[in-house]
């Protein structure tokens, strides 16, 4: 591994590897979707839908040719906290691309024509995504948590902003990328002289960033509450979750081994408890993903309408559960286990390693944070997880989704149930 | 995971030896034959963070006789309940509690049990993995309960609108054929199955020549020959009939749906191919679909996505099957532009047949298989799909050999041997409109 700074002050981490020749590059923009400006929600999904239809000296054919020409992958992506810029290639062809990276948030051509485009076909996502009740489940509950808040809505933005956004709005969103903070991971096959590289192109104008700060960010609402929606379909979906703390934070670890006791792997309490001991679905589990905020800690799961009463109640049951009961010392040994497992898995391409660092990076935590984790969670007691659960999770919401009886049933537990007191 | 189009057909992609760029830093598969015929093929990746350990049998969908819907990938679930060694849930936390994981799934011709550990566990992960898939225990009480886990896996699939069109659009193009049929099953035969016909599947289906045990990460601590001698592996018998996959039956057509739910219209279309057996035409099919529909300036996602702007999305796969490989389109568009997509999908498909593709197009298609091939041997769970999967159906070529086939393809082979494959009278099309 090796540090620099690209010229400008964008740091640059170069993470050299064995094995098959290819690069991954990954360019992490603090931003994202939490920072959609008010009535622009949407705006930093569509800036970087449209970032790849033209940049520098390529319209965005000519950009098209020469990515697809090599058979690489190029994807810009918004995510709630950051925009991530992503290119995977074949170390041969790294000199041809890897200029791209910031000529696309420097010199962006966001042309009309292309915006209207990526506009449609973002409002066209939204409208499809609607046939998912997992996802209807999941916008509400987000509703639930974040009300009008950073988090509050779909990277994918709401209809009504969307279709107001256009290019006078993005130029401006375009002028802040890295603003607040911006970081690039290579991994694979670094190429020689790749500073050069990097800045191919930009000389003229250079790109004048940082590294991402650590810094609050966005809360939660932390109040609970109920909200269905009928639909039509032969599951409920259920989906209980609150808003908990940021990543980097001695809470988050404990609530990170406490996803591993909960949800990862098939010996996880929540699949045993709701699939092997009462086979009440099929896909059960717990969402907990980093965020630079509060981050939402949801235990999600669809059980046949019939069922929806037993199915919600259990649920119910073990979120209590987390509240009333530390783990034995059997249970958080492996949950330490699975966390050290989920840690080496996740090292095993170029892309991987890229895109974990990029994102420790980009929430201003150290490069060596993921090897700080597993020291210090090896050093909580069952005690801690507890007490990290009593703080944080004590007010979970309940979003459902399904048909009317089903709902009706899953309201009848919730309005009984200790959790609701 | 997608049940009717399962996740075990995208799988086969990566799966699949494809052509690409050199794989000059990946040793060639080591394979060897137990006294009993069972087939392991071990490939040495000595800088990789964990051992995939992946067990490969022809037992899909496609081996189940009348009255036994669903039952393969009822099994799948089942063997996970236990052994005669292993009690229920026994493997998933002996496996979690040494930092690895598991998973299983099921397809049409095969299935596979597949463990990512470290090193230092995966002489243990072995023997447990073994004697979980080979000795399954079918507890009644289990297999009542892990039923209606199965039936909640199925009723999940049904509230995906477009999941059930795909459903349709294969058992209207297939049908009779395995392929026509859904590897969940049923909701009746899955009522009807009980753990003795279970066994008796198990039995008939899970036999030495009929599995290949696929290893990859660092071996070089490992006994591996040793330790499976004296494995449940080794214990298995050959099978007493031939059993090989029937030949895919396809009849082109068209149908209309209206399904409830449906946000946005639905344009599907699927044609045949030759088998996976034919590999040198699998990697011409990818590279067809390829140049058609992968990236923004191939001419589907050019002209009906970019140009016209029809549709929010379309995407042409081929999946690879033994009995025949299938080539799926899905467009994705206003109900309103239905029409406009099917015509602009037809004229893409005719110039196509009436013109060869450029030099430049089939290079583009090369590169992009090409890298996605290289790309999916960088992780051990996929060097160890791709090898295991070749080798359980008698492939026995080396990493490099599909790279050296795919420069076999010129535009003009194209023309003759595959772009009238394509050609929308030899599709089934199958439209699905918000009801």
């Amino acid at each position: 591994m090796e540090q620099r700074e690209l010229e400008g002050g964008c740091p640059l981490w170069l993470i050299q590897r064995p094995g098959p020749e290819i690069l991954s590059a990954k360019l992490w923009l603090r931003g994202g979707s939490s920072a959609d400006p008010s009535g622009q929600r949407g705006a930093a999904q569509l800036l970087a839908g449209v970032l790849s239809r033209g940049c520098g000296a390529l319209s965005g054919d000519a950009l098209a040719d020469l990515v697809e020409g090599r058979g690489a992958g190029l994807r810009c992506e918004a995510s709630e906290d950051g925009t991530l810029l992503s290119l995977k290639c074949a170390s041969e062809d790294a000199p041809l691309l890897l200029p791209l990276l910031l000529q696309m948030v420097s010199t962006p051509w966001l042309v009309e024509d292309q915006i209207a485009l990526e506009r449609q076909l973002n409002l066209q996502t939204l409208q499809r995504q609607k046939e998912d009740p997992f996802q209807v489940a999941h916008d509400q509950l987000r509703h639930q948590l974040y009300g009008a808040g950073a988090y509050g809505h779909d990277p994918l933005g709401v209809e009504s902003d969307l279709e107001r956004i256009g290019a006078e709005q993005l130029q401006q969103q375009a002028h802040q990328l890295g603003q607040m903070g911006a970081v690039m991971v290579l991994a694979g096959r670094i190429p020689h002289a790749v500073n050069g590289l990097l800045l191919e192109g930009v000389e003229q104008q250079r790109w004048l960033c940082s590294a991402p700060p650590r810094a609050p960010g966005p809360k939660g609402l932390k109040q609970s509450s109920l909200r269905s929606s009928r639909d039509d379909t032969e599951q409920l979906v259920m989906m209980l979750g609150t808003t908990t703390t940021p990543l980097g934070t001695r809470e988050a670890l404990a609530l990170r081994l406490l996803h591993c006791h909960l949800g990862i792997g098939m010996s996880s309490r929540l699949f045993i408890a709701l699939r092997e001991e009462h086979g009440l679905a099929y896909d059960v589990g717990v969402h907990y993903p980093a965020r630079l905020g509060d981050a939402p800690f949801v235990f999600h799961l669809s059980s046949s309408s019939d069922r929806a009463r037993e199915a919600c109640d259990e649920l119910l049951n073990e979120w209590m559960r987390l509240l009333e009961t530390p783990l034995s010392a059997d249970e958080m040994a492996l949950a330490l286990a699975k966390f050290r497992g989920q840690e080496a898995l996740g090292r095993q391409t170029g892309s991987q390693l890229a895109d974990r660092h990029a994102l420790v990076l980009g929430h201003g935590l150290p490069f060596d944070f993921a090897d700080r984790s597993l020291r210090e969670a090896a050093e909580l007691t069952p005690h801690d997880l507890h007490a990290a659960a009593v703080k944080l999770l004590s007010q979970p919401s309940l979003s459902l989704c399904g048909p009317a009886s089903a709902i009706a049933a899953a309201e009848a537990v919730w309005s009984t149930h200790p959790l609701n007191r | 995971m997608r049940s009717i189009l399962p996740a075990e057909w995208r799988d086969k992609r990566a799966a699949n030896p494809l052509p690409g760029l050199i794989t000059a830093s990946l040793p060639e598969p080591q394979r060897a034959q137990l006294s009993n015929g069972a087939t392991v093929v071990q490939l040495d990746l000595p800088d990789a963070p964990v051992v995939c350990l992946d067990f490969w049998c022809r037992a899909g969908s496609g081996e189940e006789g009348a009255g036994e819907s669903g039952l393969a990938h009822f099994l799948e679930h089942m063997v996970f309940k236990g052994s005669q060694q292993l009690e229920a849930g026994e493997f998933d936390l002996r496996i979690e509690a040494l930092g690895g994981n598991s998973n299983a799934a099921t397809g049409f011709d095969d299935v596979h049990y597949h463990v990512l550990v470290p090193a230092a566990a995966a002489s243990e992960s072995l023997a447990l993995l073994l004697d979980l898939v080979l000795q399954p225990r079918l507890d009644p009480d289990d297999f009542s309960l892990e039923r209606q886990v199965v039936l909640e896996e199925l009723a999940q699939s049904e509230d995906q609108p477009e999941e059930v069109a795909f459903q349709q659009l294969l058992q209207r193009s297939c049908g009779d054929h395995a392929y026509g049929r859904p590897i969940l099953g049923s909701r009746q035969a899955l009522m009807d199955h009980s753990p003795q016909s279970m066994g008796a599947f198990h039995q008939r289906s899970y036999r030495s020549d009929r599995c290949c045990l696929s290893i990859a990460g660092p071996l070089a601590s490992l006994a591996i020959q040793e330790q499976l001698e004296h494995s449940p592996l080794a214990q298995l018998r050959p099978a007493e009939a031939g059993g090989e996959p029937q030949p895919l039956t396809f009849q082109a057509g068209e149908h209309r749906m209206e399904l409830p739910r449906l946000e946005a219209a639905r344009l599907l279309m699927a044609w045949p191919l030759p088998g996976a057996a034919d590999q040198k035409t699998v990697l011409g099919g990818d590279l067809l679909t390829t140049l058609l529909a992968e990236g923004r300036r191939s001419r589907l996602v050019e002209r009906l996505r970019e140009q016209l702007r029809l549709v929010e999305s379309i995407d042409l796969d081929l999946n690879v099957l033994e009995s025949g490989c299938l080539v799926l389109l899905e467009a994705v568009c206003d109900p309103d532009q239905l029409p406009a997509v099917r015509r602009e999908v037809d004229s893409v498909l005719r110039e196509l047949q009436d013109v060869d593709p450029s030099n430049a197009e089939l290079e583009r298609a090369k590169r992009l298989v090409g890298n996605g091939y290289r790309f999916s041997l960088e992780a051990p769970g996929g060097v160890a799909a791709m090898v295991g999967n070749s080798t359980l159906w008698g492939r026995h070529h080396n990493l490099q050999a599909p790279l050296d086939w795919l420069e076999e393809w010129d535009v003009k082979r194209l023309a003759r041997d595959l772009i009238p494959a394509l050609s929308p009278e030899r599709a089934f099309c199958l439209e699905a409109v918000p009801a």
